[in-house]
């Protein structure tokens, strides 16, 4: 090269003109967006998640979590392992809290309401004037909200002691019948805590802890319990309710006894336990309630009752009591009755203990009475209500809103609209708990940091509250103690440290690290004495209001608690775990109820009870009782952000505003309803397409009584394995029914895929005798992958995004056999099948198999034929039919991981086995130079990082010792149609096991 | 054998000369009636709607289609292979007939072959509306790429697109080269701006001996490269089905079941087509009732094969005693769309039946409804086996429904248009009957028998 430009010069010119191009076409509009760090904050690693703990407070439960952060985003919440409420499971509620912190609806900042309208003020101003009001309402302060931990309790009481006035706690859904009756058995003011792991049978009285508002760890003992075990035997669980809720389709047996029949039953079962040798102070009340009383109460057989007893007298066996969605007017009396049982059956001190200090938050709604009546004779200045929604959550007669409505001056700390802030004068938005202080104390010796994980939201100028309250005592001339709530915090668990673990800032921030301190547990009791009532007491079945011919469940909803959660869309999109309807409300009615109707599911039907009437469509369900309806709580907002108005009913229209005697509990259970059609009709967003699984083996289940005998049942584990193994995309089975000792084939060792024996193979199994359906893995799944939620319209016409979705088929079993309708529940996702229909199908290669097992899907190569999607056997493929993303409003995608496209228009997507989860841990592997393939159990998927149950296994079956192969080895597992269609996928199940007999073939 | 004259004498007993030939057939290319134009403007807006609703599916996403999981294919899909079926009539007609030296072929195969062409242009659109980025769609032509990225030759769809390509090509320069020498009479007849034009397209051609040598040699061999691609090209798209392992798709019939299917509607839609224009052009002498007589019995005969085949279905369903394969064809007849399968059924299967009577055969009404009769049907055949067969399959807890949206509509019933559009400018610009091998088999010209 001799004449002319040289290659090597050309570039250099053209790479200098194009970045010059470049850089003047840069626009400076957003250019202070744009800005790096000038000084890069040493914790903060681009690309590398940080994490924190914390205390969830989407609920008044209380679970640990750990908060992954990336680049100063919250992206998602992971169950902390250390934490004994959660014991690192976390619900879908808990993952939904994300959409409450991103939440578009939140107000901009704090507002004063004039002339109808709201204006955004400063802090200042907006603090001056409470702390003006607060001076002129002259000592009538009131103060209404959810318990937030011990400290802001503290707080709240400093502060009200102060300015004059009081602070009620509330909450809708609470657990103050079970405390109550605690205290009227034992004496204790505190909860019972359960050790359900240890029980081998459990009965439930309508006490639905699956659905929500109860510690993770009981499911997670749970599951323990009833799954089976290593000498194939499992606990037994049985539902006596009138509705079988998720947690009543987790029984082995359901009891549909009357409504509010749970006191003489349980009472029942203890006489028959104790045969009159019972001379405690219940010795009467236990000869008045005798087996016969019970069976006829309850609507069931005597010999059911004793048998019953017979099996709890067994032990060690557990009652539970009533929870919210069942209290009626003698809840008390229903969980007192059960503690009576465990008494009688010796349960204490085994499967049940006092004097632990369980604590939960939940107060009783007789304290929001007293609130309410106040309010409405004038005695109240200033109301100041946060964390709570008594405007929706209470119903119309309880006269909160008009007594609100008549305060001089109403304050709401709501960080979003709802429908108490949407009558408050001034709004003063308090931050999300992923953005603030604060501590929880869930027993006694157990203490748990909440800490803000982000800066706050900068499209949101909130202020938390305490210290909020902080500052305007203050400018109120009250020195409360600090200047700021974290001050105030810290220097309260300073003041009570007892240098157990060296100084103060090292034990803070240990606690900040592990999230928990435990400062010793609190001796648990033997088998305390019962003490004889202090108060009336009645076991008998409560009254009802009203003359209609049903009675009316209304439970809190396992996907939005009492309403808390109807703005969220991940939990409007979620699938109910019942009736598997997402976002609007239906009624739930038995079929045969319906046919006497005429009704079909999807007519629309007014429901009419003397407080209220609504008009709701109805789904037809078996596992209600004939003469009851069920109507979840949660829909109706009027007031409370743009997925949530008018959005379904409201079930608070129907119920009186009764408190329970003596516990003071809102009573749910509490009216009959008439329920006639309208005549209208409407498709239900619902997305099972079949309730029954037609002949196929989907879930099968074995019984008890066959396991361990081998033969036909599951593939043979060598086989199975080696089959499992193969891999590489090539078909491993031999057709002719060769030596399995051929896999992988040799076919299978080219190219790309030559050394694939060396590489993971990576497989999940998942338990379907621990899975309860319970869908946090579904949320979990949606906030690891960015997974678009598609609207009701859409949902209505089969278009959910889902990547795994639970999958809920009935099995009814011959009526003459214990627990007559037997529920299945599956979870299904990609199977990421060795032999994929899906791959040579695909014109273009966008799905494809990786030499380590995984069904790859490559967005950006997908052209939309949507062949992949059909030849799917699972229909686990979901297809972005519009652009889906781009509807999610900011700041929502601030939650998007980073590590996951986002997917465009016109592209198939699916599970990836959390692929992004497995490079980073390979990156990690190879930084530290320890090989190329992870350590078994250093990846962990989405879905089973927050399984309460612990279903889901995960990992690299190649390795013998690995956690997935030793759980692959068992009889019970079974892969989904691969007999029909050998596509041997890498999803094992672990079949249900039954008590019942499981007919071959129809019910397989 | 039967001698030209003959034969001419036997499918065109009333044209007497060769003049009145080329009068008859340019006829239609002189000034276009009222008729014509209200046809033309109605399909013009038919085209337009078409182009509207793709276009808003391109802006907005396939979403405003009815399309959803598990019926990822739907309306696009029935009408891109009931297209490719109406096209595959035309090949046999001019190919095969040719090769078989059918005495009936000559009056209708220019139709036919236009129709072919026209319907191939409207079938091939379709994939591209359907797929969800059909600004990619590219990538499934393999190209040198500097990714080094190449098509799934496995894939079925990839066939598909040569198989599609593939007979487009072949049957247009099929079409047009069969055109040549008539476009030479039209442009001897024509005068302005259309003579430079049929000039042009009529390649010069003169009517030596020489060219006519040429022409003919071109002609059979086409003919025998076209006859493999009637069979293949419908087999290949009955794979895009039978490949999968769908139950109602994967079946070993589907080849030759699509096949005699494909001939079926096109046949069908070759006596909707020359009904009407038969009429309009007045024609009568040239499309006579022996050659409406010839395709009814052609229609008879597929009909008879697709019938054979939904039988031979639904017992092989039965009697592979197969759970899955069961309830699929179960619930074909007695499910949700229970509705379209009996139209299939009755349209395909029953009202066909009627052709084994000769009345009817020579009834031309009769015919023109039978044959609408029988493009509702196979479109419904087509709309059965997608929709009907990924609406209940595997996993019982992913059935679903699907209900076509108005935009699919918009599209089903632009891409009528699209084709009438087509096929309008045909008839105005292209001698509708080839007259040149119409005068072949017509008697020499004769001065008239005097009566005595």
């Amino acid at each position: 090269m001799t004449d002319g430009i040289k290659r090597r010069d050309f570039l250099k010119v053209l790479g200098v003109t194009g970045a010059g191009a470049t850089l003047t076409a840069c626009s400076t509009g957003n250019a202070e967006r744009l800005l790096p760090y000038v000084t890069a904050d040493e914790s903060i690693t681009p690309g590398v998640a940080t994490w924190y703990t914390s205390v969830c407070q989407g609920c008044s439960v209380g679970c640990g979590v750990w908060v992954k952060t990336r680049e100063g985003r919250v992206i998602k919440l992971e169950g902390n392992p250390h934490h004994p409420v959660s014991n690192g499971a976390l619900c879908s509620k808990g993952h939904a809290t994300l959409q409450h912190l991103y939440n578009p609806d939140r107000y901009a900042g704090p507002m004063v309401r004039e002339g109808g309208a709201l204006r955004q003020i400063s802090w200042d101003e907006a603090e001056a004037m409470l702390a003006e009001r607060i001076q002129g309402a002259a000592g009538n302060v009131l103060y209404i909200g959810r318990h937030t931990g011990p400290t802001m309790s503290r707080l709240l009481d400093q502060f009200t002691n102060a300015v004059g006035g009081r602070h009620v706690e509330y909450d809708a859904v609470s657990d103050a019948p079970l405390r109550e009756a605690t205290r009227i058995a034992f004496g204790a003011d505190e909860l019972p805590r359960y050790n359900m792991d240890q029980a081998r049978f459990i009965i439930s009285f309508g006490n639905d802890f699956i659905d929500g508002d109860a510690p993770l760890s009981w499911q997670r003992d749970f599951a323990k319990m009833s799954a089976v075990d290593d000498h194939g035997s499992k606990g037994r669980f049985v539902y006596a309710g009138p509705r079988l809720s998720t947690t009543g389709q987790n029984a082995d047996e359901w009891i549909p006894i009357n409504p509010g029949s749970e006191a003489a039953l349980a009472l029942g079962m203890a006489s028959v336990i104790a045969e009159g040798s019972d001379d405690g102070p219940y010795a009467s009340v236990l000869a008045a309630y005798g087996p016969g009383a019970a069976a006829q109460a309850a609507g069931i057989s005597e010999d059911q009752v004793r048998e019953l007893a017979e099996r709890f007298a067994e032990g060690p066996s557990l009652a539970l009591g009533p929870s919210a969605g069942a209290h009626h007017r003698n809840a008390t009396a229903a969980h007192l009755a059960a503690l009576i049982l465990n008494h009688v059956a010796g349960s204490f001190g085994r499967t049940i203990h006092v004097g632990g200090g369980l604590q939960t938050a939940a107060r009783p709604y007789s304290d929001m009475e007293a609130a309410i009546r106040a309010m409405a004779g004038g005695q109240v200045g200033v109301v100041m209500v946060r964390g709570t929604n008594p405007a929706y959550s209470l119903p119309e007669g309880s006269g909160f809103r008009d007594a609100f409505a008549g305060v001089g001056f109403k304050v709401s700390f709501a960080s979003a609209p709802d429908e108490t802030s949407a009558m408050a004068d001034l709004i003063l938005p308090d931050r999300h708990w992923l953005e603030s202080w604060g501590d929880s104390a869930p027993r006694t010796g157990l203490m748990a940091l909440q800490q803000p994980a982000m800066q706050p939201v900068p499209h949101f100028d909130a202020k938390q509250t305490g210290d909020v309250l902080l500052s305007v005592a203050g400018r109120l001339g009250n020195d409360l103690g600090a200047a700021t709530f974290f001050e105030y915090l810290k220097a309260g668990h300073q003041s009570s440290y007892d240098g157990s673990m060296g100084p103060f800032e090292d034990a803070w921030r240990q606690a900040l690290k592990t999230g928990v301190v435990e400062h010793g547990e609190a001796e648990l009791g033997g088998a305390p004495d019962l003490r004889a009532p202090d108060t009336a007491i009645t076991f008998d079945a409560p009254a009802l209001d009203g003359d209609g011919d049903l009675t009316l469940l209304v439970h809190p909803s396992p996907r939005f608690g009492a309403g808390e959660f109807s703005n969220a869309p991940w939990m409007l999109e979620l699938p109910d775990p019942v009736s598997k309807i997402t976002w609007h409300s239906w009624l739930e009615i038995h079929p045969d109820a319906a046919e006497a109707r005429g009704l079909r599911e999807g007519d629309i039907v007014t429901v009419a009870s003397p407080h209220g009437q609504v008009t709701v469509p109805v789904w037809v369900y078996p596992g209600i009782r004939p003469d009851a309806v069920a109507l979840g709580m949660g829909g109706g907002h009027t007031d409370f952000g743009r997925w949530a108005n008018n959005n379904g009913v409201n079930a608070m229209t129907l119920l009186p505003a009764v408190a329970e005697q003596p516990s003071g509990a809102f009573v749910t259970l509490a009216t009959k309803v008439s329920v006639t059609p309208t005549g209208d009709h409407r498709r239900l967003a619902k997305v099972s397409g079949s309730d029954v699984q037609a002949g196929r083996e989907i879930t099968p289940a074995i019984a008890l009584s066959s396991l361990g005998h081998g033969g036909e049942e599951g593939i043979p584990p060598e086989e199975g394995l080696k089959e499992l193994q193969g891999g590489g995309g090539f078909v491993p089975v031999p057709a002719d029914g060769g030596e399995p000792q051929a896999f992988p084939l040799e076919g299978s060792r080219y190219g790309k895929y030559a050394d694939s024996e060396n590489r993971a193979r990576w497989a999940m199994a998942i338990d379907l005798d621990k899975c309860t359906g319970c869908s946090a893995c579904v949320t979990a799944c949606q906030a690891e992958n960015n997974v678009p939620w598609v609207g009701e319209q859409q949902v209505m016409m089969g278009r959910e995004m889902h990547w795994m979705r639970i999958e809920r088929y009935y099995e009814h079993v011959d009526a003459t056999q214990a627990g007559h309708l037997d529920i299945r529940h599956l979870p299904m996702l990609c199977q990421h099948c060795n032999n994929a229909p899906c791959e040579p199908v695909c014109p273009v290669f966008a799905t494809y198999h990786t030499p380590e097992g995984v069904n790859a899907q490559i967005y950006n190569r997908c052209v939309g034929t949507r062949y992949c999607a059909n030849n799917c056997p699972y229909k686990v493929r979901v297809f972005n039919w519009y652009r889906y993303t781009d509807a999610i409003p900011d700041p929502m995608n601030w939650q998007w991981n980073p590590d996951v496209t986002v997917r465009d228009n016109g592209v198939m997507e699916k599970c990836s086995f959390c692929m992004q989860r497995v490079r980073e841990a390979e990156n990690r592997v190879a930084l530290e130079k320890r090989g190329s393939i992870p350590n078994d159990g250093e990846v962990i998927m989405a879905c089973q990082q927050s399984c309460p149950a612990e279903a889901i296994v995960w990992g690299n079956i190649r390795d013998p010792n690995s956690r997935i192969s030793q759980v692959v080895h068992s009889e019970r597992t079974y892969r989904v149609l691969n007999e029909a269609i050998n596509t041997q996928p890498a999803v094992n199940y672990l079949k249900k096991v039954t008590f019942h007999e499981v007919a071959s073939g129809e019910h397989a | 054998m039967a001698t030209a004259t003959e034969r001419g004498a036997l499918t065109h007993p009333d044209v007497q000369t060769l003049a009145e030939v080329n009068e008859d057939v340019l006829r239609p290319l002189s000034k276009p009636g009222k008729g014509w134009w209200a046809m033309f403007a109605l399909a013009a807006a038919g085209v337009g709607l078409f182009f509207a609703s793709w276009g808003r599916q391109l802006v907005q996403g396939i979403g405003v289609s009815g399309l959803n999981e598990p019926v990822g294919w739907g309306v696009y899909i029935t009408s891109f292979v009931f297209w490719v079926g109406i096209a595959h009539s035309g090949t046999l007609i001019s190919a095969i007939l040719f090769l078989f030296r059918a005495p009936w072929r000559q009056s209708i195969y220019r139709t036919a072959e236009a129709m072919t062409v026209f319907a191939v242009m409207t079938a091939g659109l379709f994939p591209l509306i359907h797929v969800g980025r059909v600004w990619h769609a590219y990538w499934l032509i393999p190209y040198p790429n500097s990714r080094f990225l190449w098509p799934n030759f496995k894939s079925p769809l990839v066939w598909d697109v040569f198989a599609v390509t593939t007979y487009f090509t072949v049957s247009a320069t099929f079409f047009f080269l069969g055109t040549v020498p008539d476009l030479a009479a039209a442009r001897d007849a024509a005068t302005g701006l259309r003579k430079k034009l049929y000039s042009i397209i009529s390649l010069g051609w003169r009517g030596t001996d020489s060219q006519w040598h040429h022409f003919g040699k071109a002609y059979i061999f086409l003919a025998a490269l076209a006859t493999p691609l009637v069979l293949s090209v419908h087999s290949v798209v009955s794979w895009d089905f039978a490949m999968g392992i769908v139950p109602g798709w994967h079946a070993t019939i589907f080849a030759p079941y699509f096949v005699a299917g494909a001939i079926y509607s096109g046949v069908a839609m070759v006596i909707t087509l020359i009904v009407p224009m038969r009429k309009i052009f007045g024609l009568e002498k040239y499309v006579t009732i022996k050659h409406f007589d010839a395709m009814a019995k052609l229609c008879l005969l597929t009909s008879m094969i697709v019938l054979y085949s939904y039988l031979s279905e639904f017992f092989i369903a039965w009697y592979s005693g197969e759970v899955i394969e069961r309830a699929s064809f179960w619930n074909r007849l007695f499910g949700p769309y229970w509705w379209a399968t009996w139209i299939m059924l009755t349209c395909n299967g029953l009202v066909p039946t009627t052709l084994w009577f000769k009345r009817v055969r020579h009834s031309i009404p009769a015919l023109f409804v039978i044959s609408i009769f029988v493009n509702i049907g196979m479109w419904f055949e087509r709309y059965v086996i997608v929709v009907t067969s990924l609406h209940h399959e595997y996993e019982p807890y992913a059935w679903g429904m699907y209900r076509p949206s108005l935009t699919e509509m918009g599209i089903l019933i632009g891409s009528f248009c699209w084709f009438g559009f087509w096929f309008l400018l045909f008839t105005r610009l292209l001698p509708p009957v080839a007259i040149a091998e119409l005068k072949e088999v017509l008697p020499a010209p004769l001065r008239k028998k005097e009566a005595h």
